[in-house]
């Protein structure tokens, strides 16, 4: 590992000066990714600046029923909440179903969000990957792609984006509060996350110094009709192969509203608009279900090795809304 | 009183019981000492630089600007290796450090002293090496050119101008070992049914816990003392006197704490480096290597292609097996010719075949080296041939058990070596008592017990039932003539006027219990009940390798013979003492078998104590003809069978194993606890051989060098396990005693996969098994 500096900011005013003073700065919170990283020497910050002392630690629920959640909250932790628990299963699964015990007790919001991916070639620092070095060239596309996107990608990068939680805050329409240089700012979550294009390296919508304080979760009437489901190599401690958060109200066996997201498919948390739209005003049958998935995968770019991610994720679609039809019905 | 006979006639602790091992405790609660915890005052920290490329030519290495670097002690490359600069288990074609040529990515190249471990990682990384990158060679089949991979009948194509002029990896070519069997007429014989296929096996980790460490400690006489984790102590030792051109007697190993070993500290890694770091400075040295690292410092399980065609009569009689076996072996040779010995001669499994023809190649590649692990040549070719039995079994209309039942060996069976089994081969029981065993009830509601675990992917919707059953065969000790023995100092004294034994050998405690064994034996042998096991190190002759199942046994053997030795000896004490009679050693009593108890032990120790050291063989083998694969080359055979239970949810992929039972002959089940976790835990590294363990390698490089990528099973994956162990004896071996160790880990991976087979309606082909080929396959149905 490189040498580095560390400083420990004591409010968040300080810490966005600081990070944005310094273009090789890195903000750091649980470390469970970048630590990571920095020992691969891919990421090589000569300052990290700690935020765990920032107060931006609680989850409150507000009077619309709008829930706030302080980037330094603990994904333990936040599975745990009961306004979690209870009103947003599919946030609480979809955490619990991420890392370990021991790793959801460091991971924060913030952190998670920012994740970068496990594509191999990414992690590789002796192999060209556009994402790190830029114009360096994508391996993948011919080489090791079992893992890597379908959906979303560009010529220039297939990589996934590894979070299980934001996968269902995408589904939640959360959004994301900032603050930078220039103050404060909301962005939809949707709006977070950049897709590769010809600017791989532009992961997300964030300038260099803006610091991820909180996400805000609306209330969603049917939220608690929810669920996260996600398909891995082993029964624990993996990250997926491909995972479904879906939220489902149906009326009079007819889908009047849906919300879908997928996990591991794409490079950024993939919200399925075109499956919602497909669903809605649909009956609530396997059949639609199957259909919506399919509307959604309609523009899958399946490669050599992950095409079998396009009948999965299509299963695990099925499966999901099939049970949360049941049970609403 | 019931109480004192009890008392009398046994010594407690002794073979057939279950006592506490000595190292159980510490362990559990965290207070063991590993080779990683060694540390001495004084002491500097090694690093090792290595190749980024699996092949390339080295142009230049400049230390320069790693020794400028303050704190930093030594720098060295392959010009500072004293002796020999290369090594190895049974060719020397390793690079102690790589000079001229890189031929696998992590190869180590240049090794740095300095006094603090993140000093030296510094440093490393500030030596400039220049490479020429070279494209490797990756892909077995080419490596002995023939990319297409030819029918069974025919005979291994020539090698083309790919392997000879642009792709060897080593000088002398890229075939390591080709072993041909060819026993009856294979060529000529015909069958009524014949069944084929094609089969892979990827490259498996041991994955241990603990990474390669030691401590190197300079000595005033020139040499060197060495606290290393290890599985053999003196051919460490012999390589090492070879690269540091000192005497062996100058170069003292000592075992320290092992965190696991599954063949995976049979080759070696810091050793040498850590000495020559030490001689060259002067000061203690030690090297621990960091998971990734780890990942790249010890050789992987084979990777396996295997082409096989059965044919039998219709009522599913073998008539003959051919098989074309590639394993590829990696840069350098380490274990790969006897794991070819083994995939060859066990290759058809444990039935009788009247004609067999198999071809099995060791090849070199730019990959990572392939060695020792648990179960080496038998575990893949078990996947093969068993894979084949079921396809036999569905061909002919008989049921898994019968066909194996109705082909299984015995004792007396002629295998394809011309090998007669001269002990009890009870293949056919293995199986009825599977068969005889309650299946598990049906499909579960606990989600967790449900594929996909806590991933909550079903609540049994799509989650079909199966059940698969495999059985293997294990050569145990070392094949082929080589000279396998053990040595044991075996010494009785009063300790505080009490009879106490100390048992002294060199074989290594890998965490499978052979300190608790040793005293085991001295125990019953000696009628003491106290016994110490000395550190094992090398001031006692060789004790083998901890490898091939083999240490109860051959250790066992010397520890015994030794034990036999001071027995004469003390009885020599009796009959001088009490007069002439035959005496047996009991609880800390002297009986004479005519009058009973006539003393204590102590009491014949007041003369002073008795010492004996044996050497301790077991009965030869001899090496196999390389045109035929005649000659019998094989100690003794181990037998293990399992049924597995699988539930497997079609739709995506996953798959939960509901149950694996198991049957294993061991002879003498000399520990009961000892010989069920060995089953337990052998099991379990087959499970994850069949549903997740893969060292992925793409061009020549490790994708997956961490334990967040390299998955293994975790408790949620592993199921309850049913156990039946027979004991019967093998009349050739001490106690009747069969090595335990590796045979639970072949017949595991076949189980499970024919079971997904049968819940799943797939034809596997591939382990491990991943969702993609189930997912993938139901596409096309």
């Amino acid at each position: 590992m490189r040498p580095f500096q560390f400083v420990r900011a004591d409010d968040a005013a300080t810490a966005v000066q600081t990070v944005t003073a310094n273009p090789k700065a890195k903000f750091l919170a649980g470390g469970t990714n970048l630590v990571d990283l920095m020992k691969l020497g891919v990421e090589r910050p000569d300052l990290l600046v700690d935020l765990t002392r920032l107060p931006f630690d609680s989850v409150d629920v507000e009077a619309d029923g709008t829930v706030r959640i302080g980037t330094n909250v603990r994904n333990s932790d936040l599975a745990a909440h009961p306004a979690v628990r209870n009103g947003l299963p599919l946030l609480s699964q979809a955490l619990l179903a991420g890392a370990s015990g021991q790793l959801r007790n460091m991971a924060t919001v913030g952190g998670n969000l920012l994740q970068r991916t496990r594509c191999v070639y990414f992690q590789d620092v002796t192999k060209p990957c556009n994402k790190r070095q830029p114009g360096s060239g994508c391996p993948a596309r011919q080489g090791d792609h079992r893992n890597l996107a379908i959906l979303g990608a560009s010529e220039a990068c297939i990589a996934t984006h590894p979070s299980d939680m934001a996968v269902a805050l995408a589904a939640l329409d959360a959004r994301v509060a900032v603050s930078g240089p220039d103050g404060d700012r909301e962005t939809p979550l949707a709006e977070l996350h950049a897709l590769p294009g010809e600017h791989p390296e532009q992961e997300t919508t964030l300038r260099h110094g803006e610091l991820i304080t909180g996400i805000a979760v609306p209330p969603l009437a049917y939220a608690e009709r929810s669920a996260y489901r996600k398909v891995r190599d082993r029964a624990s401690y993996a990250f997926a192969v491909a995972s479904v958060a879906a939220a489902l109200d149906v009326e009079d066996g007819v889908v009047r509203d849906v919300r879908l997201a997928f996990g591991a498919v794409a490079p950024k948390p993939w919200r399925a608009h075109a499956a919602e739209d497909a669903l809605r005003g649909r009956p609530a049958t396997a059949a639609s279900f199957r259909a919506a998935a399919e509307a959604e995968l309609a523009a899958a770019e399946p490669l050599r090795d992950n095409a079998f991610k396009v009948p999965l994720i299509t299963n695990v679609v099925v499966r999901t809304l099939s049970d949360l039809a049941g049970e609403t019905s | 009183m019931t109480v004192s006979t009890e008392v009398r006639n046994r010594t407690a602790g002794g073979i057939g019981e279950s006592p506490v091992r000595p190292d159980g405790t510490f362990k559990v609660t965290g207070q063991f000492a590993y080779s990683s915890d060694l540390w001495m005052d004084g002491m500097l920290w090694g690093a090792t630089l290595r190749s980024p490329h699996p092949r390339a030519r080295i142009t230049s290495i400049d230390v320069g600007p790693a020794l400028k670097l303050a704190g930093v002690s030594a720098v060295l490359t392959h010009d500072d290796v004293p002796g020999e600069k290369v090594y190895g288990l049974e060719i020397a074609d390793q690079p102690v450090l790589a000079f001229d040529e890189v031929r696998y990515q992590g190869e180590p190249v240049v090794i740095v002293a300095a006094d603090h471990p993140e000093t030296a990682r510094r440093a490393a990384a500030l030596v400039v090496v220049d490479y020429e990158v070279v494209e490797p060679v990756t892909d077995p089949r080419e490596a002995v050119g023939h990319p297409d991979w030819k029918p069974v009948h025919d005979e291994p194509g020539e090698r083309t101008a790919m392997s000879r002029d642009r792709a060897p990896v080593h000088p002398h070519g890229n075939i390591v070992r080709h072993q041909r069997i060819r026993f009856g007429d294979p060529d000529a014989v015909t069958a009524d049914v014949v069944v084929q296929g094609d089969y892979e096996v990827g490259m498996q980790d041991q994955a241990f816990l603990g990474p390669e460490s030691g401590l190197a400690v300079p000595a005033d006489d020139g040499g060197v003392d060495l606290y290393v984790a290890t599985q053999w102590l003196h051919v460490d030792r012999r390589q090492m006197s070879g690269a540091l051109a000192l005497p062996e007697e100058k170069i003292r190993l000592t075992l320290a704490g092992v965190g696991g070993a599954f063949g995976a500290r049979e080759d070696l890694s810091m050793q040498v480096h850590a000495c020559m770091l030490a001689l060259r400075t002067g000061r203690p040295v030690k090297m621990v290597y960091s998971r990734e690292e780890s990942f790249f410092g010890h050789v992987h399980r084979h990777p396996a292609l295997m082409r096989y065609e059965h044919g039998a009569d219709r009522d599913g009689r073998l008539v003959y097996v051919r098989a074309h076996i590639l394993l590829d072996g990696g840069a350098y040779t380490s274990s790969t010719p006897a794991v070819v010995g083994n995939a060859s001669t066990l290759g058809v499994g444990p039935y009788d075949v009247p004609n067999v023809g198999m071809d099995c190649w060791g090849v070199y590649t730019n990959n990572p080296p392939c060695g020792a692990m648990r179960g080496f040549g038998a575990v893949q070719a078990a996947f093969g041939y068993e894979s084949q039995m079921d396809k036999l079994a569905a061909a002919v209309g008989l049921s898994p058990v019968e066909i194996r039942t109705l082909n299984a060996v015995s004792e007396g069976s002629i295998l394809p070596t011309g090998q007669r089994i001269d002990s009890p081969a009870p293949v056919a029981e293995l199986m009825h008592r599977l068969d005889a065993m309650p299946l598990p009830g049906s499909v579960d509601q606990d989600i967790r017990l449900l594929p996909g675990g806590v991933s909550n992917t079903t609540h049994g919707e799509g989650v079909r039932r199966g059940v698969g059953y495999a059985v293997g065969i294990k050569n145990v000790g070392f094949s082929e003539g080589f000279d396998d023995y053990s040595t044991a100092r075996v010494r009785i004294e009063l300790v505080g006027d009490e009879p106490s034994v100390l048992v002294h050998t060199a074989a290594v405690e890998v965490g499978q219990g052979l300190v608790t064994v040793q005293a085991q034996i001295a125990r019953s042998e000696l009628g003491v009940e106290r016994v110490t096991v000395a550190a094992a190190d090398t001031q006692v002759g060789s004790g083998g390798s901890t490898s091939a199942s083999r240490q109860t046994y051959v250790t066992g053997g010397a520890v015994r013979a030794g034990c036999a030795a001071v027995r004469s000896s003390l009885f020599e004490r009796a009959a001088a003492r009490y007069g002439p009679g035959e005496f047996r050693l009991v609880a800390g009593k002297v009986e004479s078998l005519v009058d009973g108890v006539v003393g204590d032990i102590a009491s014949l120790l007041l003369d002073g104590p008795v010492e004996h050291t044996v050497q301790w063989r077991h009965r030869p083998t001899q090496p196999l003809d390389e045109a035929t694969g005649r000659g019998n080359a094989h100690v003794q055979w181990a037998f293990c069978a399992h049924r597995a239970v699988v539930d497997v949810d079609v739709e995506l992929g996953l798959i939960r194993v509901v149950e694996l039972a198991c049957v294993q002959d061991v002879g003498k089940a000399m520990n009961p606890d000892a010989v069920l976790g060995q089953i337990h835990g052998g099991s379990a590294q087959g499970l994850g051989l069949a549903v997740m363990e893969e060292v992925q390698v793409v061009d020549g490089k490790l994708r997956n060098p961490s334990f967040t990528d390299y998955l293994m099973p975790t408790i949620m994956d592993m199921p309850p396990m049913r156990v039946e162990v027979l004991e019967l004896a093998d009349p050739h071996s001490p106690y009747g005693l069969r090595g335990v160790g590796e045979p639970p880990t072949i017949s595991s991976t076949p189980a499970i996969v024919a079971a997904v087979r049968a819940a799943s309606g797939v034809d596997l082909k591939r382990v491990p098994i991943r969702p993609e080929h189930l997912v993938a396959a139901a596409l096309c149905h």
